[in-house]
């Protein structure tokens, strides 16, 4: 039977993971909402941000949290030149079936590029910061996931007042719900999706950098996260931003909770089996998006 | 519509070309007579890219250094000594095909191992068709002592379960009062992470040390948290890692962010990585680790190894460039004694040989068993101030083991 102090320790730990994993699968979610794009270079692009944001500290000796400055606008604009340039490109007909062939390939081509660059090893950014914690309710947090946390938490709220307040927002929504429809009332939708997807691939270097706080990095790693990240997306609701983060902070706590039990190789089949459950009871996702539905 | 017919053409002529090269390059180099003056070709698998390049390189190296200062001083038997590596991709049917080449087409004269016990087995296979003494720098998991092999020899101290046994012989030695009585393990889910901190459990448990907490997490874990919040909550008096390397600093790092204060800190292979006190932030205080080789370690043939090797490559040897020369060491010593070195019956000689005596290498003295696994155990090295060193066993230490351990 677990202590008391062990299960708030487990439910903060998994609060933070929680809020981190809803932080890295925003974009994704965003991607399928605008295009029905399957991007499965999602987290390579994640692990190229916490390359760099390592990168930056290493060489430069500044805190990785100021790489975001450069990498932030230059994951938008590589995300509006991926839209524009290639995946605007495909046949709607194949879209989805054909984004996965080409965003896989853009993964491996990433993956690949960092190990040219940066070769194999194993890199962790050294922090002044990186162990140091304090106590709440007898439990420790961890300055480096607090930090990992607040981003997230401000980069989605960013993006919920973005898509809710905004006329590009209403914009990028009206192309997420009905693209035919946007178009008649005026929206450049290409144009749209153009920004759409460059705002997702922003996500992605916010949430490499939160990554890279308090993670070891190697080139491959990005394959370890895509599984969790698209079963959040589905289970949150294909398109939906506050369904993805929703999914993301019950699975992180539902991982780090069953933990105590079941021990950490059968905790992780939690992402899986939700996936499993959502297609069997309930496609269209428990949080929102009725996106699925159609499809 | 023109490309359409034009097409069959294009095709014929490619394969008329492909025809003509093949029979050009058929009759290249074929027969090998043997006479004394020919050099001794060493053939070797070696995984140069994909999963296992990083260390399949840096066994390159040690194999590299051992051809050059062997050769350096007149070769073997006055043979020079010539190796013929090939990449096998980290791919297990690729590392067969590699080998039969080596022993069949190509009739080098010895083999020696790739690495990793995922290549080393289907090799060792290979070899032991062919009747070919088969000494390896990397296999070290259970699995490959269990096949039956007679050919194989793993050149280092000991087998993963056998790493602390020397941690384990000296913390059951300590009084009732100061001995650990509770302690933690986490280990990777992998044959030679958990087979390190496996072995030690079974002798501290013999010993009555109590286990408190028993996890085991699947190789692609990047997140700690939870398993480190379940050792801290048990406070046990130990704690130890059967780690690869992320693991490891990843478990730290997220243990010291829990401000958890164990008496000792004992985890495999991370904390021997060069790279692993900036990983952690120099926050590497009495943090334990077994070792296979050790640049300080005092053994005859291991201070020309690093001054030498260093020269060669501009850098000091590691585990893996030392299980390199180590195997070419071994290998040395059996082709002395039995005064050749060649397929045939001189295989079984040098075979023989290996299994009744005991071969001085850089890594100690290496004897085997029936089934190649070494009878050694590891040095166990500790983080003491900013650098770490040998403490264990008493005629190898370089300084004393600190224990309590101070805060990390």
């Amino acid at each position: 039977m677990p202590s008391g102090a062990l299960l708030v320790q487990s439910i903060i730990l998994g609060l933070l993971l929680g809020g981190l994993y809803a932080l890295l699968a925003a974009g994704l979610t965003l991607y399928f909402g605008i295009m029905r794009v399957v991007m499965i270079a999602h987290s390579a692009f994640l692990i190229l941000a916490a390359y760099l944001a390592w990168w930056t500290n290493s060489r430069l000796g500044v805190d990785p949290l100021l790489s975001m400055v450069v990498t932030v606008p230059l994951f938008f604009g590589a995300g509006v030149l991926l839209q524009r340039g290639l995946l605007s490109r495909l046949r709607p007909a194949t879209l989805t079936m054909m984004s996965v062939l080409i965003t896989f390939a853009i993964a491996l081509i990433i993956e690949g590029l960092l190990g040219y660059a940066f070769s194999g090893t194993q890199r962790r950014i050294q922090l002044g910061y990186g162990t140091a914690g304090f106590e709440l309710f007898g439990a420790r947090v961890a300055v480096v996931k607090l930090i990992a946390f607040a981003l997230a938490a401000v980069s989605l709220a960013g993006l919920y007042v973005l898509m809710k307040r905004t006329q590009f927002g209403w914009a990028l929504r009206a192309t997420i719900q009905h693209r035919d429809a946007a178009r008649l009332v005026g929206i450049d939708t290409e144009r749209t999706a153009g920004f759409g997807f460059g705002l997702g691939l922003a996500t992605a270097a916010v949430g490499g950098t939160a990554l890279s706080l308090d993670t070891t990095i190697y080139p491959s790693l990005h394959w370890h996260w895509i599984g969790p990240l698209m079963a959040i997306i589905v289970v949150g609701g294909l398109g939906s931003v506050p369904g993805a983060a929703a999914a993301a902070l019950l699975l992180g706590l539902a991982q780090s909770l069953l933990q105590i039990p079941m021990g950490a190789t059968w905790a992780q089949t939690v992402f899986y089996v939700a996936l499993f459950a959502t297609l069997a009871v309930r496609p269209q996702g428990f949080f929102g998006g009725r996106l699925a539905q159609r499809f | 519509m023109r490309s359409l017919v034009r097409a069959p053409w294009a095709l014929a002529l490619g394969a008329s070309v492909t025809l003509v090269l093949a029979a050009c390059g058929g009759g290249g180099d074929e027969g090998s007579g043997e006479s004394s003056d020919d050099p001794i070709v060493v053939g070797i698998s070696l995984p140069l890219t994909g999963d296992f390049s990083e260390p399949g390189k840096g066994v390159q190296e040690g194999y590299e250094a051992w051809a050059k200062i062997t050769n350096d001083k007149g070769g073997l038997l006055g043979r020079q000594i010539e190796l013929k590596i090939l990449d096998d991709q980290s791919n297990a049917d690729r590392v067969v095909a590699d080998y039969e080449q080596l022993i069949g087409s190509d009739q080098v004269d010895l083999v020696v191992g790739p690495f990793s016990t995922r290549l080393v087995v289907p090799s060792a296979r290979v070899a032991q068709e062919y009747g070919m003494l088969f000494v390896e720098p990397a296999g070290a998991a259970a699995e490959v002592f269990d096949q039956g092999f007679k050919n194989l020899f793993y050149a280092a101290p000991a087998v993963a379960d056998d790493h602390y046994n020397h941690l384990a012989e000296h913390l059951l030695a300590l009084p009732a009062g100061q001995k650990p009585a509770t302690v933690a393990y986490a280990a990777m889910d992998d044959p030679f992470a958990q087979g390190t901190a496996y072995g030690l459990k079974k002798k501290l448990e013999a010993g009555g040390v109590k286990t408190v907490v028993d996890e085991v997490y699947p190789p692609n874990t990047t997140d700690f948290g939870s398993i480190a919040a379940k050792i801290a909550a048990a406070k046990p008096d130990m704690v130890v890692g059967g780690s690869q390397y992320q693991d490891g600093v990843n478990l730290i790092v997220a243990l010291q962010q829990l401000n958890y204060q164990p008496k000792l800190a004992a985890f495999s292979t991370a904390p021997t990585s060069p790279e692993f006190a900036k990983a952690i932030g120099n926050k590497t205080e009495g943090i334990l680790s077994p070792t296979g080789y050790s640049q300080d370690a005092p053994y005859p043939s291991n201070k020309e190894f690093v001054e030498k090797f260093t020269a060669q490559f501009g850098k000091a040897p590691e585990e893996d460039q030392a299980n390199g020369y180590t195997t070419g060491q071994v290998v040395a010593a059996a082709v002395q004694a039995a005064g050749c070195a060649e397929q045939g019956a001189c295989q079984q000689k040098m075979i023989d040989w290996l299994h009744a005596n005991k071969v001085e290498t850089v890594v100690g003295p290496l004897s085997w068993d029936a089934t190649g696994k070494p009878q050694g155990a590891h040095m166990i090295q500790q983080w003491v101030g900013n650098d770490i060193r040998i403490v264990l066993p008493a005629d190898a230490k370089e300084t004393d083991l600190v224990y309590p351990k101070p805060a990390w």
